[in-house]
């Protein structure tokens, strides 16, 4: 008895506590614990079903979800509604990229910029995008204009603010360097303030890409006919509801891969960011 | 004495607050650096020290007087006075080599000149080893000789520096004062210096300006007699010269009448 007494504090001692403050989980532990969240909400989910908790036509079992999504895999169809939606998202992203990021770097890094530019994007940004979607069925039509313009408009106030933001944080020292070694305004520019906030601003991209899906859904719910969205209202009216699950499962899936894509991006195009100090 | 290699004269700096209040950080302030000497300004914090590099470089406009290098009126920053400041301020994306060359990059130096030069004052600072490291990869102190580096390879007049050791530990910071004597002696340039730490100005210093507080000015021009008209490579022979724990207490002093009262 004694000497359990004794060595149990030993043994704690050495041997950190299960919930230490602060302390990252070791990494078998993180994706052991990874995959136990989804297990128990999966688990969760079809014994509810399976116990008749919830009618099965308005909250299908996780099972049933997963055949509707194999049999939707399988199907020309549904590919190209992943097509359509991931086409949408490139295109207006991408354009909202072309005109956010020279801006917000420009915005952030001459004061006067801001002044002119920051009232208008604050303003917009306030404004919910998707409060414009009758007008712009009106100018826009059906086509795949009103929702390249409703994912444009609702991402790139945001990403402008981001990369100003970001671009701000730039330190003067490192510009006041540049300046004291003789270079012009324009140089400053190029050779400092863009290079520096170059990682920042793919991180505002990976951000932002987030809520360009959000938009995409709202748009393909709307007015559409193809995408995943427009899917998933197709599904609603046969009371398919395994496939609207299935649709926000892919939506899910997608998001994910994108912005693992940006993650494996920042790594490939900054690699003086990783640390090995001595 | 020959023509100073940079002059102040009489001159002043008041910042304007946001609410109209005027802070009148430097008044009256005049020295003079001869080429190649080692200035050290020192004094207690608060008394404008670091403004005075700042205007040296450009970085700021005097509200009076007249700084002039080789007898020409500052008018913005200029790649005639490199500054080292006490944060780090190496560009992350570039390597050590790429951000030595960066200053000759920008005047358009041919490519084989830039690495040349670069390749020479990478070796002065000792860092050869590191030529192709990022600034991630490298200790503070390793920073702060790239820093040097970078701004001694765009061949400026003078060289400014802000606190440049402020920031690294005790030892670190002994070997970079050493190492920066030597560097200034194989490069023959100018140094204007800031510090708070009275034995690194003594150590490094062929003159030392000390300045007061409220406003920022001249309190004393020292030159350091004790070390008899010559630079010293080992910091432990200069704490041993006799007369350097006089002039220590003497700045001492001066810090002490300059000491809030509290």
């Amino acid at each position: 008895m004694i000497r359990r007494t004794m060595t149990t504090p030993d043994r704690r001692r050495r041997k950190a506590p299960w919930l230490a403050f602060q302390t990252p989980a070791s990494r078998p532990a993180a994706i052991l614990l990874g995959i136990a969240v989804w297990v128990a909400f999966f688990g969760l989910w079809e014994a509810a079903s399976v116990g008749g908790m919830v009618s099965d036509l308005l909250m299908p079992s996780p099972h049933h979800v997963l055949a509707a999504l194999a049999r939707l895999l399988s199907s020309a169809d549904f590919w190209g509604d992943i097509a359509a939606s991931v086409a949408r998202i490139l295109v207006s992203f991408l354009a909202a990229c072309v005109v956010a990021v020279p801006l917000g770097i420009v915005m952030g890094a001459f004061g006067v910029m801001e002044a002119f530019w920051n009232p208008f994007v604050a303003a917009w940004r306030y404004l919910p995008a998707p409060s414009f979607i009758p007008v712009l069925l009106m100018w826009f039509g059906t086509g795949e204009g009103p929702k390249l313009a409703l994912l444009f408009i609702g991402v790139i106030f945001f990403l402008i603010t981001l990369v100003m933001d970001y671009t701000k944080q730039v330190r003067a020292e490192l510009i006041e360097t540049s300046m004291t070694l003789g270079a012009s305004r324009w140089q400053i520019l190029r050779t400092v303030i863009v290079p520096a906030v170059m990682p920042n601003v793919v991180v505002a991209m990976r951000q932002m890409l987030a809520v360009s899906w959000t938009y995409l859904v709202i748009a393909e719910i709307v007015a559409s006919t193809n995408g995943i969205g427009a899917m998933m209202m197709r599904a609603r009216r046969f009371l398919h509801t395994d496939e609207i699950f299935a649709g926000i499962i892919v939506i899910g899936v997608l998001g994910l891969l994108f912005d693992m894509l940006f993650r494996w991006l920042h790594r490939l195009m900054f690699p003086y960011l990783a640390e090995h100090s001595r | 004495m020959s023509a100073p290699k940079l002059s102040l004269r009489d001159v002043g700096k008041t910042f304007r607050l946001k609410q109209g209040q005027e802070i009148q950080a430097i008044r009256g302030l005049s020295f003079d650096v001869a080429p190649n000497e080692i200035c050290v300004i020192i004094g207690p914090s608060g008394c404008g020290k670091s403004t005075v590099l700042r205007l040296v470089a450009g970085l700021e406009k005097p509200t009076g007087g007249r700084i002039a290098l080789d007898g020409r009126e500052i008018e913005g920053p200029g790649r005639d006075r490199g500054m080292v400041f006490q944060a780090y301020s190496s560009f992350d994306w570039l390597t050590v080599q790429q951000n030595v060359e960066y200053g000759m990059r920008l005047h358009g130096v041919a490519a084989a000149e830039r690495a040349r030069r670069a390749g020479h004052f990478i070796e002065l600072v000792q860092l050869a080893k590191f030529r192709h490291a990022y600034p991630n990869q490298l200790s503070g102190g390793m920073k702060q000789r790239v820093a040097i580096a970078r701004t001694l390879a765009n061949d400026p007049e003078i060289l400014l520096m802000d606190e440049p050791f402020g920031a690294l530990d005790a030892e670190t910071r002994w070997h970079m004062q050493e190492l920066t004597i030597s560097i200034v002696e194989e490069a023959r340039t100018t140094m204007l210096m800031v510090t708070h730490d009275i034995e690194e100005a003594l150590f490094m210093a062929d003159r030392i300006v000390f300045m007061s507080r409220h406003p920022g000015t001249v309190a004393a021009n020292i030159v350091p007699a004790f070390k008899r008209g010559r630079r010293w490579r080992r910091k432990e022979e200069v704490l041993e010269l006799e007369g350097y724990a006089e002039l220590e207490r003497r700045i001492m002093a001066l810090m002490r009448e300059q000491a809030p009262v509290s």
